[in-house]
């Protein structure tokens, strides 16, 4: 075998799993504090204080984290082109983490002082994963679909940083600035613009590589591109209807042209990550249909609340979080894989039960939510809350559990693998 | 999956067969009901996977790959044949002796899921890097190498 730094596509372990650490901390975070202040989260509108902190948390500490961890990974091997610069993968790290840990605090805590110089730790981590990932894409020599996914999202993600830096200097200064617009376009351009497209984007190699299946046709995942990006930018400019019927058109065939796909997979059990993954495309549509009720002004009372349900916990996370519970053992195994002692099984790096209680908890914690959004009633918020920490703590379990379990190292015979 | 080469198409098919037959096996197994029979028909099968398929792959393939920069990933598909020729071995040698010893369970649900494993690696990275390497001819010659392997 060839010695580690031979494997140029494969980043050292500790540089995605770095990423994948903190995403599972900032999760317990985010819910904790939820938990803490859940008689705030019927009244959160917008403005500073523990919820928005939480949504940031779960936006920019849990989702950019990983996305950014997983496609420093991923897309090398998409792209056939290693990332050069490792130096500048871990400093993403050091400047991302302490920023939005900061950015949360002085959020929860009311100091917009204190959140510009951290939203701006943020930015500079953003632009210097925007660099890396632009050099990526520059040299790709494969799956160019995959690639003009990740073109999309990377000017999603600069238009983001600039909404997000206009908002800060309106808390911090004053400044005159349309900010119920700029924070719509924000909103867009985060979760369904930056987040989004690189999910789908992935979806498109990753759901079928796992389930061993054909990708959709090229065709159809360009068609959901071009729409996805038309939509993307009808929504950020105001135009809620004409973007929510696009986006609708987008999801449908994307979900349409992957489902199809796994029908047709080699591998016949798809596992239980999927249900999440299914789970989250089914929260996708629903925001959609729920932001166009709410423009139509006919969306039921707690309609706001359960929209950002929906689209934060329910559509991103959720789908984040099924693809992790399978990537992680995946990727943990083939760094573990050594001449030596062989490569480790991955149910030998699956805690399966585990992994099923973090599922039944995450769920919970979605619909406890929902329906503490549209009865207004503190309860179900505060349990939705409580079973969300509790899923987030079975889910940082299994990091744990893996990055353990390589560092210790897996000496054959493995431990059977359940069927 | 559309390939473009011969070699990476025929690749691709006994890839198929196999994922087919392990995931039988690995049902058969989960539903508690272990089928003797199957199980013979699966270690013949290995032995053609570890001989023919994966010493070709050795020879004329991993090679190149390493040869166009790849080497990272033919080291790693280099280590999972060692490891499914290790458990290959435990398994062909009891399903010899007694295709319904209980013992077989494990060593069956370990090779399916280390066989899926690596089909699932070449199918992302090996065949995807043989279609953009290999030219037409070369393709043919490899082609008419495998099938009179």
């Amino acid at each position: 075998m060839l010695p580690g730094a031979a494997r140029s596509r494969l980043l050292p372990m500790s540089a995605p799993f770095r990423y994948f650490g903190a995403a599972a901390a900032f999760q317990v975070a985010a819910w904790a504090l939820l938990l803490v202040f859940s008689h705030e989260i019927l009244s959160f509108e917008i403005g500073l204080g523990p919820v928005f902190a939480a949504l940031h948390l779960v936006t920019l500490g849990v989702l950019a984290m990983a996305a950014i961890g997983a496609t420093l990974q991923l897309l090398p091997v998409a792209t056939r082109q290693p990332v050069r610069a490792l130096w500048a993968v871990k400093l993403v790290w050091w400047l991302l983490v302490p920023g939005t840990a900061l950015f949360a605090w002085a959020a929860a805590t009311y100091r917009p002082l204190v959140m510009g110089p951290s939203a701006m730790l943020v930015v500079v981590a953003f632009l210097l994963y925007g660099v890396l990932l632009s050099k990526n894409l520059l040299g790709a020599r494969g799956m160019k679909l995959v690639v003009a996914h990740g073109w999309a999202a990377l000017a999603c993600l600069v238009a983001l940083a600039a909404t997000g830096l206009a908002m800060v200097g309106r808390y911090e200064h004053g400044w005159a600035i349309d900010h119920i617009a700029l924070r719509q376009a924000h909103l867009v351009l985060a979760t369904y613009g930056f987040m989004g497209l690189l999910a789908f984007g992935l979806s498109g190699f990753l759901l079928p590589m796992l389930a061993v299946a054909s990708p959709p046709a090229a065709a159809i995942t360009r068609g959901v591109l071009w729409i996805a990006v038309a939509a993307l930018l009808l929504g950020a400019s105001g135009f809620v209807l004409p973007a929510v019927a696009l986006g609708l058109v987008a999801v449908a065939l994307h979900v349409g042209s992957l489902e199809r796909s796994l029908r047709a997979r080699l591998r016949p059990a798809l596992g239980p990550s999927f249900a999440l993954i299914r789970v989250s495309w089914a929260c996708l549509a629903a925001s959609l249909v729920l932001g166009a009720l709410m423009e139509l002004g006919i969306a039921p009372p707690g309609a706001p609340l359960a929209f950002g349900v929906l689209l934060v916990p329910g559509w991103l996370l959720t789908f984040l979080l099924g693809v992790l519970q399978r990537i992680l053992p995946f990727l943990a195994s083939v760094h573990a894989s050594t001449s030596a002692h062989g490569t480790p099984i991955i149910s030998a790096l699956t805690p399966a039960a585990l992994l099923r209680l973090h599922q039944v908890l995450h769920l919970a914690a979605l619909a406890l939510l929902l329906a503490a959004a549209f009865a207004g009633e503190p309860l179900p918020a505060f349990a939705g809350a409580a079973a969300g920490l509790a899923g987030a703590a079975a889910f940082a379990a299994f990091v744990t559990f893996v990055i353990l379990k390589v560092r210790h190292g897996i000496q054959p015979p493995h431990q059977p693998a359940t069927a | 999956m559309e390939f473009n080469r011969h070699i990476s198409r025929r690749l691709h098919e006994e890839h198929a067969a196999t994922l087919a037959l392990w995931g039988r096996v690995e049902q058969t197994l989960a539903a508690g009901k272990p089928d003797p029979a199957l199980l013979r028909q699966a270690a013949t099968m290995l032995a053609e996977e570890i001989t023919r398929h994966f010493e070709f792959e050795e020879a004329q393939l991993f090679p190149r790959l390493a040869a166009a920069g790849e080497g990272d990933i033919s080291a790693l598909l280099l280590d999972e044949h060692a490891a499914i020729r290790t458990a290959a071995r435990g398994y062909t040698a009891l399903v010899k002796q007694d295709a319904a010893d209980p013992a077989l369970r494990p060593l069956a649900l370990e090779l399916a899921e280390r066989l899926v494993s690596h089909v699932q690696k070449e199918e992302m990275a090996l065949l995807p890097a043989l279609d953009e390497l290999l030219d037409e001819e070369t393709d043919h010659e490899l082609n008419a190498a495998y099938a009179a392997a």
